[in-house]
């Protein structure tokens, strides 16, 4: 399946939510603002790149956004104005070529092998997609084109804001060679220590080194990893979601998380955000997928079919039962997802009770709750935990 | 101790006491069963802590008093397996042998001493009831329990007398079914039991046999007696819900239909009915039942059966399953089907003394 190089396009949207903010409210034009609270619970989504100077960045604590940016405009988000905007842009990729991968609202991949013909080379449909987004919607979107869908990411990445990065096959390992080491997909502060211990600060460093010698280093899955993205050999296809097939949150954590509580209260609020958008999206999952990634890269993955579900708390339980049969309490996770699947749509039907209504009580308060956060904030409302401490963990949400 | 006694008496009377010992316990002395030979003959019992049963048997020719503790279930596959029509037990210290047909066996138990004690019933109501009778209510009930642990499991049968009447009533919240039969009494109680006691009563009781079963209430026990068998179960703490205020007063249709006809047409109906929720869409039409399942991902049923309907018609989402319980236990050829609106409970009358309410599915 090697055959001639793919052309793949990474479009990035340039701090998308607070682009629009700005974009809606002239008054914000050239200020910094933040998208998110300011609460200590509060998380920034996105913030614009004057507030960027300051130090402040997405899935930054809202409270520490605020003292690091005290004169901050902090603004409530507007999900579903955000969702609609990332349709209309989604809507302009789509011209290009069937194959998008949306990634989340505001980033796609793109594969315009087939396209090229019809639209010229990668860097072509790059400025031409980047010219009719600007057009349509006033807002920029940072395009990277290469080979792979990794050197395409880090291309669009590499010189934000507003950028075009073209990598022509060939010079993907020239390309990264400089780039440090944290580049690399996966690689977070805990790896990117083990990797400098080891003598490997640039990806140069890593390409120095043979797959044989990165695997006795760093053990089969994250050598493995390690030698395919520094080498430029990611075969991942892009794949074309036409409709979601399931549908998943994950979190990789800036420090692993070593205790049960902590693996479990990450599960409630990743059981939270999946189940809101099936919600949303008025669908059903009738399977429960696990995901945990240790910190060196193994990865455990367990599904359960399940009655199909919207329910925060039967993500919750069945996503605990999976983390009891698969984890041995083996201390540091570096990432948890739980997705959902098997996706059925409308209303489940329900087996009536004769003594109680219970389940339409539950329904009802899930709806209460998905308006209070429509209304204030994804953290405004949440299902009691075991025990709640403030910043025991630090997530930081995983931008792929 | 040494016995003589008839292997199929004994053999049965091991089984009845068998069905209370535990397969997984703490405690292993609780998977035997205590033999006592006396002057009147010998007693087998067993108990599990919740439950103990107790079999006496007469014709038992008893050599040398005493007591020993068998194994229950090497005992138990030991007496099928055995040929001879006699069996004699010798028992010295804690080793039983048991000699049949040639064959010589020797049982390690324990002490007899270590077994639990039966704690004796301080029962103050009682009444009684023929044996077929209790079976056939039982059969009638069990299967409405809940078997699983859920926020609205009842895991117990209630059996309610009052006013001359016994009623066992079982539910997992979803659907309920009460049999009753009255009795010549003025005992009332009102007390759950475990379903697993009902089931081993019912494993112990003779279908449709004419012998009356004394039933025994106290404040934390039931006793079952008859003839020479005794069950003793714990009672439940659980509060049982308020099942006469489910049963619909009215309906605005009434169904009869074949049972048989029934049970075939909607088994075939549930073939196709989706696995995430088992459900089949009954129609009451003009003189005829129409039963239709879907299945997004397998396909789609549709059988009609011949009916007597009166009242308006109208449909409602049963789960099938449900339905095909309860007519494996009914045993009438002719059943009614009375029901209202989707909100509603379907009550089916199942016997002469066997009603059945379904909450439908709704919301689709």
């Amino acid at each position: 399946m090697t055959s001639l190089p793919r052309t793949i396009l990474h479009a990035d949207m340039d701090a998308f939510y607070a682009a629009i903010e700005q974009r809606d409210r002239p008054e914000l034009r050239g200020k910094p603002v933040i998208v998110g609270g300011s609460g200590p619970r509060q998380v920034v989504s996105t913030c614009s790149y004057e507030a960027r100077k300051f130090g402040v960045h997405s899935a930054m604590p809202g409270v520490r956004a605020k003292q690091l940016c005290p004169q901050g405009i902090f603004v409530t988000p507007r999900m579903e104005h955000y969702a609609a905007v990332g349709a209309q842009v989604r809507e302009i990729f789509e011209r290009y070529t069937d194959l998008v991968e949306p990634l989340s609202l505001d980033e796609a991949f793109l594969d315009v092998t087939g396209s090229r013909a019809l639209f010229g080379e990668g860097e072509a449909i790059g400025r031409a997609i980047k010219r009719d987004v600007f057009a349509e919607t006033q807002l920029r979107v940072s395009v990277g084109v290469a080979s792979s869908k990794y050197v395409a990411k880090v291309a669009s990445d590499l010189r934000k804001p507003d950028a075009l990065v073209v990598v022509p096959p060939g010079e993907e390992r020239a390309f990264l060679a400089p780039l440090p080491v944290s580049r690399l997909w996966g690689v977070g502060p805990a790896t990117q220590q083990q990797l400098e211990r080891a003598g490997l600060r640039t990806i140069a460093d890593v390409q120095s080194r043979s797959l044989p010698q990165l695997v006795q280093a760093f053990g089969e899955n994250l050598g493995e990893h390690l030698h395919v993205l520094a080498n430029g050999l990611d075969a991942r296809q892009v794949e074309p979601q036409r409709e979601a097939k399931s549908i998943g949150h994950e979190l990789t954590f800036a420090e692993d998380l070593r205790t049960n509580e902590q693996v479990r209260e990450v599960l409630l609020q990743l059981s939270e955000m999946v189940g809101r958008r099936l919600r949303r999206e008025g669908v059903r999952a009738s399977v429960v997928r696990l995901k945990l990634r240790h910190p060196d890269f193994t990865t455990l993955s367990r599904q359960r079919k399940v009655p199909a579900t919207a329910d925060d708390l039967e993500f919750y339980r069945v996503a605990c039962e999976l983390l009891a049969a698969c984890w041995s309490g083996r201390p540091g996770v570096r990432l948890l997802g739980v997705t959902g699947a098997g996706l059925v749509e409308g209303a489940a039907p329900v087996q009536g009770g004769l003594f109680a209504q219970a389940p339409k009580k539950r329904d009802q308060l899930l709806k209460a709750m998905d308006a209070i956060r429509d209304r204030h904030g994804e953290s405004a409302v949440r299902h009691g935990g075991e025990r709640r401490d403030t910043n025991a963990w630090g997530p930081a949400a995983e931008d792929a | 101790m040494k016995i003589l006694c008839d292997r199929t008496v004994l053999q049965e009377a091991v089984n009845v006491v068998s069905s209370v010992v535990p397969a997984k316990t703490t405690k292993p002395i609780l998977q035997n069963i205590l033999v006592q030979a006396d002057g009147d003959g010998i007693t087998l019992f067993a108990t599990d802590l919740e439950m103990a049963a107790r079999v006496h048997l007469d014709a038992v020719k008893v050599i040398k008093k005493g007591s020993v503790l068998l194994p229950a279930r090497e005992t138990s596959a030991l007496l099928r397996e055995l040929s001879d029509p006699t069996v004699t037990l010798e028992s010295t210290d804690q080793r039983c042998r048991i000699e049949s047909g040639g064959g010589s066996f020797v049982l390690l138990g324990e002490d007899p001493q270590q077994f639990p004690e039966s704690s004796e019933a301080k029962s103050g109501k009682h009444m009684e009831i023929a044996c077929g009778n209790m079976l056939r209510m039982i059969q009638e009930t069990v299967f409405a329990a809940a078997r699983e642990e859920t926020r609205y499991a009842i895991n117990g049968v209630l059996l309610d007398c009052a006013a001359g009447c016994l009623r066992l009533v079982a539910t997992d919240g979803r659907r309920l079914s009460i049999s009753y039969e009255n009795v010549d009494t003025k005992t009332e109680f009102k007390v759950v039991a475990p379903l697993r006691a009902l089931n081993t009563l019912a494993r112990a009781l003779p279908e449709g046999g004419k012998e009356m079963l004394r039933v025994e209430v106290g404040d934390k026990q039931i006793v079952f007696t008859t003839g020479k068998m005794q069950l003793v179960s714990q009672l439940l703490e659980t509060r049982f819900p308020d099942y006469e205020g489910v049963l619909p007063k009215a309906a605005d249709t009434t169904v009869e239909l074949q049972k048989a006809v029934l049970e075939s047409a909607l088994r075939r109906a549930a073939i196709l009915s989706a696995s995430e929720m088992r459900m089949v869409r009954f129609e009451v039409g003009e003189q005829q039942l129409r039963m239709v399942a879907e299945s997004s991902t397998r396909g789609r049923a549709d059988v009609s059966i011949d009916a007597v309907v009166k009242g308006s018609g109208g449909s409602i989402n049963l789960n099938p399953d449900y339905i095909l319980e309860a007519l494996r236990v009914s045993q009438l050829d002719s059943i009614r089907l009375d029901m209202s609106d989707d909100s509603m409970p379907a009550k089916f009358t199942l016997g002469e003394s066997f009603t059945y309410v379904v909450m439908p599915i709704s919301g689709t």
